[in-house]
């Protein structure tokens, strides 16, 4: 098993001159899950997006097993899947061509996709949904389409922005039964949750934003 | 994974076909709106009919390439571009070809239509169609940009028409100078290998671009 450290190291972020964060440290290695917590505005989101390296830090570095995750050498891109806000599906898509679409970003699904899309859907439950357009799904079942990217990927690091907002109770349990299986496997996740699952998942750590 | 993002922007199209037929549409309703306006002088059309289809042409591809990143960006499929680790310049280059396929090609296609419309010569139709066929593809990667600059803006409807015009004045001269070279009956292989020169140097570059462009406009 690869061995995987990431580290947060004084981080400050600003937008629009306004500082959004400032000195978050976080160390994290195989195994071990993340949840980050805060009141609306501390900056959960841009967190977990200059994480993924598509926001600059205004200083302070992150860091993947001691190189920064902005260096070509890295590879960082090549270990984490972030799961947004925002669905990343397309309305227009069925739901399991968005996942067919979706695997196509992910160089860890290379074959049996279509075996893996269908695994991913029935485990959350939304197999009877895969000729449905996107756009007919209800909230909840958008959020489990974009989430069922995680049973089809074998990436270590989970970067998931909010994502138990608008999911069912069973759906839930799903999800955090899929979050102790990662760590077993040794993943790293990192979720912003206003959801507290610390007592259903072991080896977890907080990082409260906002004090 | 190429045919599976083939498939993808098929099925995307076909499925709006509005996609396909709304620029055609617009096209043509633009092109038949000149000879309400400037009457039936057959002369004056003559000399201006080029100029027009190439006008028309820049209105419908700005048209389509204007909010071409908007609901990827909303959706929150440009983040998932930038931060999966296969070549999302492949895929923006495979994009870039769709939408010309889709939005320029029909208008090319129904060029011999309108030369009839307009009884344009057959060697200047056939000019007017060559700079087309070589110059859409550069004004829809620049439109492409344009959307991909403005994408982080709120309102941007304005802005990327107002940026992109200006870069489409090269194209526009050396087309304009080759169908006026043709109807002197000068030779027009110069302005064509320029413009030629012009494709293959944009359209490589573009993706890189694009992806560079993306990630500013993510990243405000």
């Amino acid at each position: 098993m690869d061995i995987i450290e990431i580290s947060v190291n004084s981080a400050t972020c600003h937008k629009n001159n306004n500082i959004i964060f400032k000195n978050a440290n976080i160390t994290l290695t195989n195994g071990e899950i993340c949840i980050i917590t805060g009141p609306n505005g501390c900056g959960k989101t841009t967190l977990i997006k200059c994480l993924c390296g598509i926001q600059s830090l205004e200083s302070g570095h992150i860091l993947m097993n001691n190189i920064d995750i902005q260096d070509s050498d890295c590879n960082y891109l090549d270990n984490i899947v972030y799961i947004g806000h925002k669905n990343s599906l397309n309305d227009d898509l069925t739901v399991s061509e968005n996942l067919e679409y979706l695997s196509a970003f992910d160089s860890t699904i290379d074959k049996n996709i279509a075996n893996k899309v269908k695994e991913a859907m029935e485990y959350f439950d939304i197999y009877k949904y895969r000729n449905f357009m996107v756009s007919a799904l209800s909230e909840g079942n958008k959020k489990k389409t974009s989430l069922a990217r995680l049973i089809m990927s074998y990436k270590k690091i989970w970067l998931l922005d909010e994502p138990l907002s608008s999911l069912d109770d069973n759906t839930i349990k799903n999800l955090i039964n899929l979050f102790s299986k990662q760590q077993k496997k040794g993943g790293i996740i990192i979720s912003s949750s206003h959801y507290n699952f610390s007592d259903s998942v072991n080896n977890f750590k907080f990082f409260k934003m906002g004090s | 994974m190429i045919k599976n993002l083939i498939k993808k922007e098929l099925i995307l199209y076909f499925r709006n076909l509005n996609n396909i037929f709304l620029p055609l549409i617009f096209f043509f309703l633009i092109i038949s709106i000149f000879p309400l306006v400037l009457g039936p002088d057959k002369l004056l059309f003559n000399n201006i009919i080029p100029g027009v289809i190439w006008i028309t042409v820049i209105l419908t591809t700005l048209l389509s390439s204007n909010n071409f990143f908007r609901d990827d960006y909303s959706n929150g499929i440009i983040e998932m571009y930038l931060t999966s680790n296969k070549a999302v310049e492949l895929i923006l280059f495979l994009r870039i070809i769709a939408c010309w396929l889709f939005t320029c090609l029909p208008i090319i296609l129904f060029m011999p239509l309108v030369s009839i419309l307009f009884d344009i010569p057959f060697e200047n139709s056939f000019v007017i169609l060559i700079t087309l066929l070589i110059g859409t593809p550069i004004l829809i990667s620049i439109g492409i940009f344009g959307s991909a600059l403005t994408l982080g803006l709120a309102k941007n409807n304005i802005l990327t028409p107002i940026i992109v015009i200006p870069f489409y004045i090269p194209v526009l001269i050396f087309s304009a100078s080759a169908i006026d070279s043709v109807s002197s009956g000068l030779p027009y292989d110069m302005q064509i290998s320029i413009l030629m020169a012009l494709l293959f140097l944009i359209l490589p570059i573009m993706p890189y671009l694009l992806k560079y462009t993306l990630e500013l406009s993510i990243n405000n």
